[in-house]
């Protein structure tokens, strides 16, 4: 959660700021004064034109006929001090909300006799530094300010935990962790840093971060709350994190993938940030309402997730905390109110625009090797081969298909007369879509002429069970996707679609891979897909058999996988751009004023003039090195997730509403290296995990009064989130299953969730857990539905994904006591630990194990005690008791299983190891 | 020293926030440091801003919209208009949803239900044939016809309502009563939701409607369920007893506090003791639904149906065996008001569902003397509409959203017994001044006799000791409210 300072002002800090300035800090003590108190009325949306503005020298200094609010040449004289000591008629006014306390209307006092200058809000400066800095000892010079030295270093076997967690999510592995305490040069701990980067869990556990604050989630959000695919966009942020794509690009790819000139199928994928927002396909709502809602939730999670601001106010009005104003908001908002997608969802899986692309990360890979093998295999098409393909290219292209017609729904074993085919009905591709039952098909039919014998590329939709029948015979066709080879002349092809619970589009495509070479009589100039079947086709001319084979083969195997491609929402922009125009008071339908042209927030730096008008000029904006907030926004919340707090208190707000950093000076060194090492992540966290200040130990220190521990005079030290709590559990049990990608699994929940307030009609109104190992992934791949996560994801804080969260809050309450103790998959990870355990010999020896897992140490003599006593009691209880032990061991096991050990000895052991995944000692960072 | 900045010495500030609360919300108290030298526990009534009239609150909530046509807003004048066009003078330019923005005419669509004059303490109400339980305690209730939104979808709607925004994001309204109100009794949540069962289970609820947004998730409702654990992951599995379980604590506390020696963390603690809570729970809740102590006079009072688990009487009983031990917070929701088409047939079933629960709670308070300090709220996202959806006829009919005026009513807990407020034209379209002229109410300024939702809730959190103006929660650099920056408390309706 947040932690506001208006209570537990620290003192340490209040009283180094006095020391060190006797002079007043405009930017640290007045404008948040002035912000919060006066600005209501005085600040950048003042009612009335004449009506005095306290937001800049300009204003506060304006001659009002014969006085000043701030008179700099006679400050004694200044308006603004009479009014806020004027007993009668003080400012605020009596019955204002907020008043000024004694010691702020003493500070603005001081500060309007120091002669009341103003300084542009620090946030919205950009970021300099003195090269020569680090993070050590801008930490450390505040711990001299207040007399305090480093917290000495945490034991080896701390911090390889606290690294291991901070940056996979996962303790270290038993072996990872041996290695590292062996090694004893100097450079083992950075080693092991970078051990841990380098594994593909670091990337898992850091996607989780972006993901809160871009609100992903696996369904639309609002009314039904269908499902959605858009899961390959979740897939690709593990990815770029592992592959350390540079911030910036992270944020140009997501922002505008799609504007790239010749866009890569990842750079697509990505702009699913784009289309993150909720959406409704509620019948009766309105769509230009929705139109204007949804890209008010672009807008402002823009503002929160990147800029740090809240950009809510600007939506009805000009902020009245922050130089923003109402017109810039919807300049803002013009850059993505032209996108393709309809505003309304249809509640429909693939709610276009969509990109086809590989069903998970391995698929991913595998397919990338192809293309890899594909291009290496047509560098050997020879210039001779070439002009041959080309003469023979040119003579395919006379082909011609026509009378596409369809069949309305009919059951699957019927065989439709020649009447039932209608072209009325519309044409693949135009809407049609297929039955959205598994026992109905519709039938496709058209004619094809070809004036060689050629191969024609045929692809379809349809469920499992179609038939592809040419000139009456059928086709043995293993997928959806396929070359037809046809002699020369008139062909009649039929295709039985069969239905699916999907909502599927009829979608038909007959395509010749040598047309763009005939159009071109390039080679080169074609892409690699067309070349490729172009000499896979049996009726190419002069290819080497072995080219030949080789490229049949390859064309299959990626044809396989592109058959089972899956779709993901995208970006995409109409030809001709929606008007944008102001919205009165954020009123859908009441548009006002001139349309306006996309453009950036000028308070932040105006962009490039020859940025282009849309979403890439906006990525720009935000990744150049001039642009003050963005670097700081995405440091800090870097460094909250390595430290636990940020240097900056309100991630989500750098506005003058937000929190001065407790070190504005590391603030802005990290965000100029974070740009200037070409906004690398793994450097930056490199940097952080390596420094003095994170290796110190997290033990309170009495000596200071630092609760928040606002000085950084601690290593950190929280609860872990709910995901890592229940993979340490996975992971610690054997259970884990290391699959990436892919849709979203189903753990077990309680039945009924869903159920008890889902729409009938929503395809997300039952939940069914999967079986198999999908059960133990990891959860970061745990289906997410936004009306309704997963109960053991929501009582431990995580957010709903409805909305951006940049910072989970850290409840502790007695319900998740009872989820950490009784919640089926805890029963199940306590029983496979203690299998695991009693695999290993002695007592002694098993909870060395246990502690060296879940701790990286062995256990105190505390920790022994009560895991002795404990086991102890339960065997004894166990064995005295075979019917309760036979319930325990086998609760939702399938049969009964023979464990290689005592039934009462795993109940007794169950009951330590899962005691001990509940502790403090596993369920905490520190 | 000042005893709270001691307290923040040895706690972090959030774990001093929002629990162990005894009668008063320490979360926002700490937020409203002034107030707190004045708040006075005892002179509160356990109020945080001035003396609550309540001390706990009810909240039936009818999801979808109940038609106040059918049910409290008499309107004997529309049969003379039956099946005819409905006035544009009427409509008055109101925008209306996809759902019968093209329907060719919008026939007038009077109630097929008699209503009977029920006496109050005032003019007395007109209450529909289909509540002839909820009739009988007229003189208890406080019958609103003018509450009225902006919203006319259900997503937006309810979320509106429930969290005074239309779009998701911000702390639901028990949310904020618990960060108000806190916690009284040590063994059981202090914000319960249940959910009752209806033969329509139409339109959704979404867990914003009891999250807590941008607030600490302790402050979201836990859900109380009729089916499986009443509350999610209470019992022990096959296998485990009590005292295994409490073995395992024991260890764990152990544990616990090993690790607390070495750290300091104050959370560690905290923990602790809510592993010793959640213990306890697992004996309170199952005595708390373990119905074998209430008399036959119960049952006869919420009907038989009370004894099948997550009915609406059920739940009823529930909510008055919760209010008995402490809970402040507790909100029953019950589906299927969406009535488009067959509105008797659907609305019948849900009058069956709610009628007689909603009367045996409110008697049932009441003769255990807890009525006047138990405020209950019945009342749905919007109304419907006057015109008829679909085909009209005398017996069957169906009804669009209407978000112009609907009827809420609310009992007990400091609101003025048996009166109505605010009053409809004849058509239950538009909400009128006492002469019949049309008022087109704002919810940035309020008009006597109307009731928008920031109202009611700004009144709800008015009659707890609460402003709805200084209840505030910082996030994003501004001092969020329930109520937005609307809302006024209709003291018109107070006692």
């Amino acid at each position: 959660m947040r932690i506001r300072t208006s209570l537990t002002i620290c003192s340490l800090l209040a009283a180094l700021s006095e020391s060190l300035a006797d002079k007043v800090d405009f930017a640290r003590e007045i404008l948040p004064i002035l912000s919060d108190k006066c600005f209501v009325c005085h600040g950048p949306d003042t009612k009335k034109k004449s009506m005095l503005r306290l937001d800049s020298t300009e204003t506060a200094t304006v001659d009002r006929g014969g006085y000043r609010a701030i008179d700099p040449t006679t400050p004694q004289k200044s308006e603004l001090i009479q009014r806020i000591f004027d007993f009668n008629d003080p400012m605020p006014p009596k019955d204002a909300e907020k008043q000024l306390n004694g010691a702020e209307k003493a500070k603005l006092k001081q500060w309007v006799l120091e002669g009341g200058a103003y300084t542009k809000h620090w946030a919205f400066v950009p970021p300099t530094r003195k090269k020569a800095d680090n993070i050590d000892g801008l930490i450390e010079s505040q711990l001299k300010s207040a007399g305090i030295p480093f917290a000495e270093e945490a034991d080896r076997r701390i911090l390889a935990r606290r690294v291991a967690l901070i940056l996979t999510g996962l303790p270290p592995e038993p072996e990872q962790l041996k290695t590292f305490l062996a090694d004893k040069s100097s450079k083992a701990y950075a080693r092991f840093v970078d051990r841990m980067m380098s594994s593909p869990r670091f990337g898992e556990h850091q996607a989780r971060y972006w993901l809160d604050a871009v609100r992903y989630g696996d369904t639309h959000g609002l009314h039904l709350d269908n499902r959605r695919g858009i899961y390959p966009y979740r897939d690709w942020v593990v990815r770029a994190f592992n592959e350390n794509l540079p911030l910036d690009k992270f944020i140009e790819w997501q922002l505008a993938g799609d504007l790239h000139p010749d866009p890569s199928l990842e750079q697509l994928v990505a702009t699913g940030f784009v289309r993150m927002n909720p959406t409704t396909g509620e019948g009766g709502a309105i769509p230009e309402e929705f139109q204007a809602k949804n890209n008010f939730d672009r807008v402002e999670t823009l503002g929160t997730a990147l800029l740090g601001l809240s950009l809510t106010c600007a939506r009805c009005h000009t902020h009245k905390y922050d130089p923003i104003q109402q017109k810039e908001y919807y300049q803002l908002m013009a850059y993505f109110n032209s996108t393709a997608e309809p505003s309304m969802d249809g509640n429909a899986y693939r709610y276009g625009p969509t990109a086809k692309v590989p069903e998970h990360p391995a698929a991913w890979d595998e397919w990338e090797e192809l293309k890899q093998s594909r291009s290496e295999l047509l560098n050997q098409v020879k210039p001779e081969l070439q002009s041959k393909l080309i003469a023979r290219a040119k003579l395919t292209t006379s082909w011609k298909s026509s009378d596409w017609r369809l069949t309305k729904a009919v059951g699957l074993t019927a065989k439709p007369t020649d009447q039932a085919f209608k072209p009325g009905l519309g044409l693949p591709n135009a809407g049609e879509a297929l039955p959205r039952k598994s026992d109905q098909a519709r039938w496709f039919e058209c004619k094809i002429f070809t004036p060689i014998r050629q191969d024609l590329w045929l692809s379809f939709t349809s469920g499992p069970g179609f038939e592809v029948i040419l000139d009456g015979k059928p086709i043995e066709a293993a997928s959806r996707n396929l070359p037809l080879t046809l002699a020369s002349g008139d062909h009649t092809l039929r295709i039985k679609l069969i239905g699916t619970p999907d909502r599927l589009p009829v979608e038909v495509k007959l395509e010749n891979a040598w047309k763009s070479l005939a159009e071109s009589k390039a080679w080169p100039k074609n892409d690699d897909a067309d070349r490729l079947l172009i000499i896979a086709d049996p009726n190419a001319p002069s290819v080497p058999k072995k080219l030949a084979t080789r490229s049949q083969e390859i064309a299959s195997r990626i044809s396989t996988i592109e058959t089972e491609f899956t779709t993901t929402l995208v970006a995409k922009d109409l030809p001709t751009p929606r008007e944008t125009k102001i919205l009165e008071r954020g009123e859908y339908h009441l548009r006002i004023g001139d349309p306006l042209k996309p453009g950036v927030l000028a308070a932040l730096g105006l962009s490039d003039s020859d940025a282009p008008m849309n979403r890439l000029g906006l990525a720009r904006w935000l990744t150049d090195s001039n642009q003050p907030l963005v670097s700081r926004v995405l440091i800090n919340r870097i460094w909250q997730r390595v430290f636990g707090y940020g240097l900056v208190r309100t991630p989500e707000e750098f506005g003058r509403q937000g929190d001065f950093p407790t070190h504005p000076a590391l603030l802005d060194w990290l965000a100029v290296e974070l740009q200037q090492s070409g906004w690398n992540l793994k450097h930056m966290l490199r940097l952080m995990l390596n420094s003095r200040t994170f290796k110190q130990i997290s033990a309170t220190r009495r000596e200071i009064d630092d609760p928040e521990n606002r000085l950084f005079a601690r290593g950190p030290r929280q609860r872990l989130d709910a995901e890592v709590i229940r993979d340490i559990g996975l992971w610690a049990s054997d259970l884990l299953d290391p699959h990436m990608g892919g849709e979203g699994v189903k753990p077990y929940q309680p039945a009924g969730m869903w159920k008890a307030l889902t729409h009938p009609a929503s395809n997300t109104v039952n939940y069914k857990a999967d079986t198999g190992n999908r059960v133990y992934r990891r959860s970061l791949y745990v289906y997410w539905k936004r009306t309704s996560p997963h109960p053991m994801m929501t009582l431990f804080d995580a957010p709903s994904r409805e909305a951006s969260c940049v910072q989970r809050s850290q409840s502790n309450t007695p319900v998740q006591s009872l989820g950490l103790f009784n919640e089926r998959q805890r029963l199940e990870m306590a029983r496979a630990l203690a299998l695991k355990l009693l695999r290993i010999d002695g007592d002694q020896n098993r909870l060395d194990h246990l502690f060296n897992l879940l701790a990286c140490r062995e256990p105190n003599d505390a920790e022994r005690r009560a895991c002795k006593q404990l086991l102890e009691t339960m065997r004894k209880r166990y064995q005295a008791d075979p019917d309760a032990t036979q319930e325990y061991v086998f609760a939702n096991v399938d049969g009964k299983p023979g464990y290689p050990a005592r039934l009462d000895e795993i109940a007794a052991w169950s009951q330590v190891t899962g005691m001990v995944l509940a502790s403090d000692v596993a369920i905490l960072l520190y | 020293m000042h005893p709270l900045r001691e307290l923040d010495l040895l706690q972090t500030r959030r774990h001093f926030f929002g629990r162990t609360a005894l009668g008063l919300g320490t979360a926002a108290l700490a937020h409203l440091l002034p107030d707190r030298a004045s708040a006075a526990r005892g002179s509160m009534n356990g109020g945080v801003h001035h003396p609550a009239k309540a001390k706990r609150v009810i909240y039936l909530f009818m999801s979808g919209g109940p038609s106040h046509h059918d049910l409290w807003d008499y309107k004997p004048r529309m049969r003379e208009m039956f099946g005819k066009n409905l006035p544009d003078h009427i409509r008055d330019g109101q925008r209306i949803t996809g759902m019968t923005a093209r329907q060719k005419t919008h026939p007038v669509c009077p109630s097929k239900y008699e209503f009977t004059r029920m006496d109050n303490n005032d003019r007395g109400v007109w209450v529909s044939e289909l509540l002839p339980h909820t009739a009988t305690v007229a003189k208890d209730l406080c019958v609103i016809h003018s509450t009225y939104t902006e919203a006319i979808n259900h997503d937006p709607a309810i979320t509106y309502i429930q969290t005074g925004s239309q779009v998701p994001g911000r702390p639901s309204l028990g949310a904020w009563l618990s960060y108000g109100l806190g916690r009284i009794n040590d063994n059981l949540p202090g914000y319960v939701v249940m959910h009752a069962a209806t033969k329509h289970p139409e339109q959704s609820l979404f867990n914003r409607l009891w999250g807590s947004g941008f607030m600490p998730s302790d402050h979201q409702g836990i859900l109380l369920r009729s089916h499986g654990d009443p509350v999610l992951y209470l019992s022990n599995p096959n296998g485990v007893s009590a005292s295994d379980r409490r073995a395992q604590l024991d260890a764990l506390k152990a544990i616990n506090q090993a690790q607390y020696d070495q750290f300091g963390d104050p959370e560690i603690l905290s923990r602790i003791k809510q592993h010793e809570m959640a213990y306890r729970m697992q004996t309170s809740v199952p005595e708390l639904m373990d119905l074998s102590g209430e008399s036959d006079t119960t049952f006869k009072l919420y009907g038989e149906e009370a004894r099948t688990p997550g009915s609406f009487a059920a739940c009823c009983l529930n909510a008055r065996r919760l209010a008995e031990r402490g809970v402040r917070n507790i909100q029953i929701f019950h589906r299927g008001w969406d009535a488009h088409g067959g509105l008797p047939r659907e609305h019948g079933n849900q009058c069956l569902d709610i009628d007689r629960g909603c009367a045996a709670l409110i008697k049932d308070l009441k003769q255990r003397g807890m009525l006047d300090e138990t405020l209950v709220v019945w009342g749905g996202e919007f109304g419907r509409t006057a015109y008829c959806q679909g085909k009209l006829t005398k017996q069957n009919y169906g009804r669009d959203h209407h978000p112009r005026c609907f009827t809420t009513w609310m009992a007990g807990g400091g609101v003025k017994p048996g009166i109505t407020y605010g009053q409809t034209d004849d058509y239950a379209y538009n909400i009128v001044d006492s002469d019949g002229n049309m008022i087109r109410p704002k919810k940035d300024k309020w008009t006597p006799g109307t009731m928008h939702i920031h109202d009611l809730n700004a009144t709800i959190l008015h009659l707890l000791g609460i402003d709805h103006k200084r209840l505030t929660y910082r996030y994003q650099g501004r001092d969020f409210r329930l109520t937005d920056v609307h809302g006024h408390v209709v003291h018109d309706i107070v006692a």
